[in-house]
């Protein structure tokens, strides 16, 4: 009798254990868009997606979001706006993303956020600066990222502050270049009309920009903008400095693209980036909230580099997405778009409210913080360069370090 | 203005010679097979990544990364002459009348490939080519240079030196020649066509290698580098004349400069479309070039 | 007397049309299978590829005039359209038509650029005048917002009437190229492919054939460029660039230089096998170069040719 109860419990419990797991659910599928090869920017979108990755496997980690895995999918639309068309396509008709992510070229974020808009599909704008992108005026699109009027009315105020009389800017010819380098010109004109401004547009595809350097060299500028991005601003950087342009003791090298924390600025400009003035939207020393720092130390065992502010951005984005699924409770677009514009959000940086007024400012965060600091030692990390302006203070001229 | 004009002048003669050791191997090239080669500007980004990625990951002397660049060019450019290219004249009937499509469609194929597997193994990351001479800038005279490019021009020269030489001069040398002017009388002359077409792509592919080898630590390779100096050769050799290797020198040289001045004085978004006309009007007025031989093909 | 070349020539096309009208007639039923707007949009993509494919068989196949030009024209043509809808905001009705005009002008003056060259010059000649007008779209942001771009209007935000607008795009190339195939002007072309010193010595006026065929072939690449800028509401000078000849070229090879129906066939086979590969993620490229490759060196003559000889055995 005791051995037929128990071989019937035993066979009770082995047959509930057999039994195939509770269904698993489909993960949640959310798009991104973003260079992986040339002539786009690949470091910026290997940031991009390095900071994706870390942010996602963490919350998958936690159990996911209503029960469900997050999964990122990864469309190489190398820089260029008709591959990002396509490639936004596939992910809304045809991959069924719940939102997007991740865009990082204005060029080709004007182009994506048309087919979000056509198709109702939230788009986080991840590092797209161009105004352009907000003027829009879509609902649809979710912009986290700095925009150009920041940079280049703190660009513009520095630029007075340091009481210079010849401004050059070497700009890429794309949105994101030139609408920084004219805006930047213009804003100056307000701040200090009787600083001399011009700008000239680069190809970002060009290897050789000695053509543009070289009749700077009779007559130096006392501050060289760069409104580039990688690969073509290490290039500049590199021919800048070979022909003893800057930076040196009479110009001063200033970056307005946040450069130098990319993991591969060092190797590429060697000595060049020594005494580089920089804009920058992350320094160790601004305020983070621990979401930030874990995703700090897990870059920092994953790639060996120090994180840097795309990454942050990167994942800050992808973090609304998963907030906004959370508090709709819903992987419907439209519902978790609605949840987005209105709920209650931390985001990495500490700033989280979407401002509603049109123009540049259309749901965008306004208040980003920034600081500027100079680089005075080769391979330095951006913990210990010299903070020109740290956070929340005014940029102090007396502060910057120059070459004899 | 006038340093200016010294400093145009001085880059556009250094870039000049990186151009011209392209340009000659593909000058070589049209001599003998009078293909366009789509793939030409590959063999220089192979030639600057196996340059960069030897120095960098086994340590060694940049200067012993040079002659692994041109082995690897030189390899790189047999292969493709002995899988690819053969169909060209080793009596291929199907593609006989049309051998200018089969060239232009596997080369392109050939040059897609190439930067593509180059991207997924290696990465799409740009590398700065460690310098053959640590010496950073230094003046000469009203002129700024590295001793990279000092160095590097050297160097250019002395390769090109030794190429007219052998050319001129020794067996292999006389036979390229030879089959560059008449292949058919050349084979009955006793000379190995095919084993000497074999030797005039592994130098090209070696020349163009050496140029992408100097110019990594100017232009940071990245995959997609090639394209640049592919169009530039072009032009090149049409200017100095298809099939003339010293014709293409001398054009070397003049693109160098002249575009250096044309895109500070002329108008620098469209300096590119500056070398393109040149090439537009040599073929309409002068389609042999400086020192080309008028064909009968043209 | 009409036996001899001239009938087997027509006899040839009329197999090429008539396989040409078969698989015009699938692609027209295709909607009603495949009805997702991704799909459609992928089989929208590659007729533009087909129609640039057979404007390129028109000029280098069947002409020998082996231009490397036709994705500049498509650009050319689609910015024409842009340029008009954005400045003036000219409706596209005219817009388009004046695509075609401007290309088949351009491809006049490109014709009349490399009427006394062949082989190698003729390409880097073409090449040239390719690469110029990239360069120079890309380069004028004032007018062209350079490599960001152009917005377009659109004709319809419907999927299916587009696909069915390129459908009828297609149909209408094809029956344009097989009547001028079908007449003399067919053979004046090959003839001229073939000989050119022999065709101008036996009277044919080589001139006048290599005008029409360079004014033809442009405009229709001119107007595949067109639609597509208002398909897709963008154009940029990625559109003209090198590599997209490159892709054209590829898929007449494939397909098969010697008739019509190969062009479509191997647009179609390329475009869409590259879509399929893309599942393959970064790899994808690496292998649609290595089957260019091996096609172009071990199946000369391309699918079509391929078939024909497949099914010519089996009647024989």
């Amino acid at each position: 009798m005791k051995l037929r109860q128990l071989a019937t419990g035993l066979a009770c419990v082995g047959a509930t254990l057999a039994l195939p797991p509770a269904f698993a659910a489909d993960p949640i599928l959310i798009g991104a868009s973003i260079t992986q090869s040339p002539p786009g920017s690949v470091v910026q979108g290997t940031q991009v997606k390095d900071g994706m990755e870390i942010l996602k496997d963490m919350v998958n980690a936690k159990g996911g979001v209503l029960g469900r895995q997050i999964k990122v999918l990864y469309e190489d639309n190398q820089g260029i706006p008709e591959k990002g068309r396509a490639a936004t396509e596939k992910l809304i008709s045809k991959d069924k993303v719940v939102a997007l992510a991740g865009g990082h070229q204005s060029s080709v974020c004007l182009a994506e956020i048309e087919v979000a808009h056509r198709y109702k599909v939230p788009y986080v704008n991840t590092n797209c600066w161009s105004d352009d992108v907000r003027k829009r005026g879509y609902p649809e699109v979710f912009n986290t990222s700095p925009y150009n009027t920041l940079v280049s009315s703190s660009m513009a105020t520095t630029l007075a502050t340091m009481g210079v009389k010849r401004v050059v800017a070497f700009a890429e010819n794309t949105d994101y270049g030139i609408g920084q380098a004219k805006l930047t010109g213009e804003l100056l004109k307000q701040k200090a009309p009787n600083i001399e401004y011009k700008y000239e547009t680069l190809d970002r595809a060009s290897k050789d920009f000695t053509a543009a350097i070289l009749p700077l060299r009779a007559n130096p500028p006392d501050v060289i903008v760069m409104s580039m991005l990688p690969p073509a601003a290490y290039i500049v950087m590199n021919q800048v400095y070979e022909q003893g342009l800057a930076p040196s003791s009479k110009t001063i090298l200033y970056d307005g693209g946040g450069l130098a924390d990319y993991p591969d600025f060092w190797q590429n400009v060697k000595e060049g980036g020594k005494y580089l003035l920089s804009f920058a939207l992350y320094h160790p020393a601004m305020p983070q909230t621990q979401l930030a720092k874990d995703i700090a130390a897990e870059y920092k065992k994953r790639t060996g580099s120090d994180v840097n502010r795309l990454v942050l951005q990167a994942a800050d984005s992808l973090h609304l997405v998963i907030e906004g699924i959370k508090q709709a409770k819903s992987t419907e677009p439209d519902k978790v778009g609605a949840a987005m514009r209105t709920m209650k959000f931390e985001s990495l940086r500490g700033v989280s409210n979407f401002s509603t007024q049109q123009g540049y400012s259309f749901q965008q965060w306004l208040d980003i913080p920034f600081v500027n600091y100079e680089l005075t030692a080769e391979k330095q990390p951006v913990g210990q360069t010299v903070l020109i302006q740290a956070p929340g203070q005014k940029f102090d001229p007396a502060k910057i370090v120059r070459p004899k | 203005m006038l340093r200016l004009s010294l400093d145009l002048l001085a880059n556009g003669l250094i870039y000049g010679c990186f151009y011209a050791l392209m340009a000659v191997g593909l000058a070589m090239i049209f001599g003998v097979l009078k293909i366009v080669n789509f793939a030409h500007g590959e063999f220089f980004m192979i030639g600057a990544y196996t340059y960069v990625l030897v120095a960098l990951n086994f340590s060694v002397s940049p200067w012993l990364a040079l002659p692994c660049a041109a082995i690897g060019g030189a390899a790189l450019g047999w292969i493709v002459e002995r899988l690819l290219m053969r169909p060209l004249y080793a009596g291929y009937a199907s593609w006989g009348f049309m051998k200018d499509e089969y060239a232009v469609v596997v080369t392109f194929g050939l040059s897609l490939l190439l930067v593509n597997l180059v991207d997924k193994v290696v990465g799409p990351y740009s590398y700065k080519g460690p310098a053959l001479i640590e010496t950073s800038r230094f003046a000469l005279g009203p002129v700024m240079l590295t001793g990279q490019k000092a160095i590097a021009t050297v160097v250019a020269v002395f390769i090109m030196i030794a190429l007219a030489l052998f050319l001129k001069k020794s067996v292999w040398g006389k036979q390229i020649q030879a089959v560059a002017q008449n292949r058919l009388g050349a084979s009955l002359a006793g000379i190995d066509a095919t084993r000497t077409t074999s030797l005039i792509f592994a130098i090209s592919g070696m020349l163009a290698a050496l140029s992408g080898a100097l110019l990594a630590p100017l232009v940071n390779p990245s995959p997609d580098v090639g394209s640049f100096p592919a169009i530039k050769s072009y032009v090149i050799v049409v200017l100095g004349g298809m099939g003339s290797v010293w014709g293409a020198m001398i054009a070397a040289l003049i693109v160098g400069v002249s575009e250096a001045f044309f895109s500070v004085y002329g108008s620098y978004d469209y300096r590119d479309a500056f070398g393109l006309a040149i090439l537009v009007l040599v073929l309409l007025l002068r389609p042999q070039g400086l020192l080309g031989q008028k064909g009968r093909d043209v | 007397m009409k036996a001899g070349p001239a009938s087997l020539w027509r006899d040839r096309l009329a197999f090429d049309a008539r396989a040409a009208v078969l698989l015009c007639a699938v692609l027209a039923a295709l909607p009603l299978v495949i009805t997702g707007p991704y799909a459609q949009g992928i089989i929208l993509v590659s007729m533009y590829f087909a129609i640039l494919s057979l404007a390129w068989n028109a000029l280098a196949g069947y002409t020998g005039q082996f231009s490397l030009a036709p994705a500049a024209f498509a650009m050319l043509g689609g910015y024409t359209t842009a340029l008009l809808d954005f400045y003036w905001h000219v409706p596209l009705v005219l817009a388009i038509p004046a695509a075609i005009v401007s290309t088949a002008l351009l491809g006049l003056v490109l014709g009349k650029l490399v009427l006394n060259l062949s082989g190698p010059y003729l390409s880097l000649t073409t090449l040239a005048f390719a690469e110029i007008a990239r360069v120079v779209i890309g380069n004028s942001h004032e007018f062209t917002r350079g490599d960001q771009g152009m917005h377009v209007a659109t004709l319809t935000e419907s999927r299916l009437a587009y696909y069915y607008i390129f459908l009828a795009a297609l149909v209408l190339v094809l029956a344009v190229l097989y009547f001028m195939l079908r007449g003399r002007l067919g053979r004046f072309m090959t003839a001229v492919r073939d000989d050119a010193i022999g065709a101008e010595s036996r009277g044919i006026d080589v001139v006048r054939v290599k005008m029409i065929v360079f004014c033809t072939s442009c405009a229709i690449c001119g107007l595949a460029g067109s639609l597509y800028g208002t398909f897709s509401q963008l154009v940029s000078p990625e559109l003209g660039l090198l590599q997209q000849t490159g892709l054209v070229l590829a898929m007449v090879v494939i397909g098969g230089m010697g008739s019509l129906t190969g062009s479509v066939v191997g647009a179609l086979l390329v475009y869409l096998g590259s879509e399929w590969l893309r599942e393959l993620g970064n790899v994808q490229v690496i292998v649609f170069a290595l089957l260019v490759i091996l096609f172009a060196r071990w199946v000369p003559g391309g699918l079509w040719s391929a078939a024909v000889a497949r099914i010519g055995r089996k009647q024989a």
